[in-house]
């Protein structure tokens, strides 16, 4: 994971690819990992497999914890004071008013926001869910009271369908973008670049301490909360 | 860049099968593992409920323990509930209702292989759910405290061995 990224092109320069950095690798990564574990953890849900669904739901609680310190450290476009915009940008940006180039546009950052926190509710939920005589619970169900995880057990069912319905929101709007304004949404979560026209300032490079740190507070986080989060004195 | 995406998909796809691998439990084999018989008899969601009321009147009786002032009528009451839906279980175990039969039952075939075994822990339950019964009348909370741990204890004698474990 050192540099896979093979060297972008100078801007300006002749014969350059057109393409533009526009998601940074670790970004990308974060990404597929929610679009693989959230329906991962649907099925181990769905087939008792809790000791995985633990597990899962952990992984995603880390990857959450990351995604959201890189979106304070990390590169221009998975920093949210770069895409999340006030209401009159967003309307702006919905009556073709205000343009837009890479990284989220205004009314896609609303959409992050949204998934990002239903997942954060419905893992937070989660971790506290369960009966200890009756089968799994998650690391922190003994922290509160059996009626308070009993609450939280039953949210967390039927919790999952807000998760779902911001889940068909999202892939509805990259089918919007890739139908009907030819632009094709994956292919640049996928490479991380994109061919635009034009001048544009591309992404900025992965600051890799940066990425140490984020990640390292992610998982030891993780591991603290999976431990069911012991005193640390 | 077609090189990109699949070395992505590569390290995605790796990360996510080090975070199955790397807990070291085995996977048990859910109700997939055989194909159902026939149509579902009734009894077995009949007894999930029944299942599950036993678990809600339990979790009522520790809510009010966990209180500062338990209201000890309310654990009474609970108890009897659960006594009530303990005595049920007889009923509630027919032949060829088990997980191996392809249902989707969490009922191990151990329940019809050791019948004897199985009878004492149902009778666990209806005895440690009268016995709460009677110190819930008595008002004693400390022994009522204590006697959690016994019909705790019923609950998981009896997942431990005829129930499949998923955890």
């Amino acid at each position: 994971m050192s540099n896979p990224e093979p060297a972008p092109p100078t801007p300006g320069s002749l014969l350059s690819d057109p393409a533009v950095r526009v998601w940074d690798l670790p970004l990308r990564l974060t990404h597929w990992s929610f679009a693989l574990l959230v329906p991962a953890l649907w099925w181990s849900a769905e087939n008792s497999e809790w000791a995985l669904h633990k597990r899962f739901g952990v992984a995603l609680f880390g990857l959450l914890v990351f995604r959201i310190l890189w979106g304070f450290l990390g590169t221009r476009t998975a920093r949210f004071s770069s895409f999340v915009k006030g209401p009159a940008t967003i309307w702006g940006y919905l009556t073709g008013k205000v343009a837009h180039t890479i990284g989220h546009n205004p009314v896609g950052a609303l959409s992050v926001l949204g998934l990002l926190t239903v997942m954060l509710v419905q893992v937070g939920a989660g971790l506290f869910a369960g009966d200890p005589y009756d089968g799994a619970t998650g690391p922190l169900n003994p922290l509160v009271g059996v009626a308070t995880a009993d609450t939280l057990t039953q949210w967390h069912e039927w919790f999952y369908w807000v998760v779902l319905g911001f889940v068909a929101l999202h892939l509805s709007a990259i089918a919007f973008y890739g139908i009907f304004k030819q632009n094709d949404l994956v292919s640049a979560m996928l490479s991380g670049t994109k061919t635009v026209k034009g001048e544009v300032e591309e992404n900025d490079r992965v600051m890799w301490l940066r990425f140490v740190l984020c990640s390292g507070v992610a998982v030891g986080l993780a591991l603290w909360i999976a431990n069911g989060a012991p005193p640390l004195s | 860049m077609a090189y990109k995406q699949v070395s992505l998909g590569a390290a995605v796809a790796a990360f996510t099968f080090s975070l199955a691998a790397c807990g070291g439990e085995a996977a048990t084999e859910g109700a997939s593992g055989a194909a159902a018989t026939g149509p579902e008899p009734a009894v077995i969601e009949e007894r999930q409920a029944n299942f599950k009321a036993i678990g809600k009147s339990f979790k009522a009786i520790r809510t009010q323990l966990e209180g500062g002032s338990p209201d000890t009528a309310a654990i009474a009451s609970a108890a009897t509930d659960m006594n009530a839906y303990a005595m049920l279980l007889d009923d509630h175990f027919p032949e060829g209702t088990s997980v191996d039969e392809g249902y989707d039952t969490e009922a191990l075939a151990a329940i019809w292989e050791k019948p004897d075994d199985f009878t004492d822990a149902k009778a666990r339950l209806v005895e440690a759910s009268a016995q709460m019964i009677t110190l819930a009348e008595g008002g004693d909370v400390a022994a009522i405290g204590d006697q959690v741990g016994a019909v705790g204890g019923s609950c998981k004698n009896c997942h431990d061995n005829f129930r499949l474990d998923t955890d």
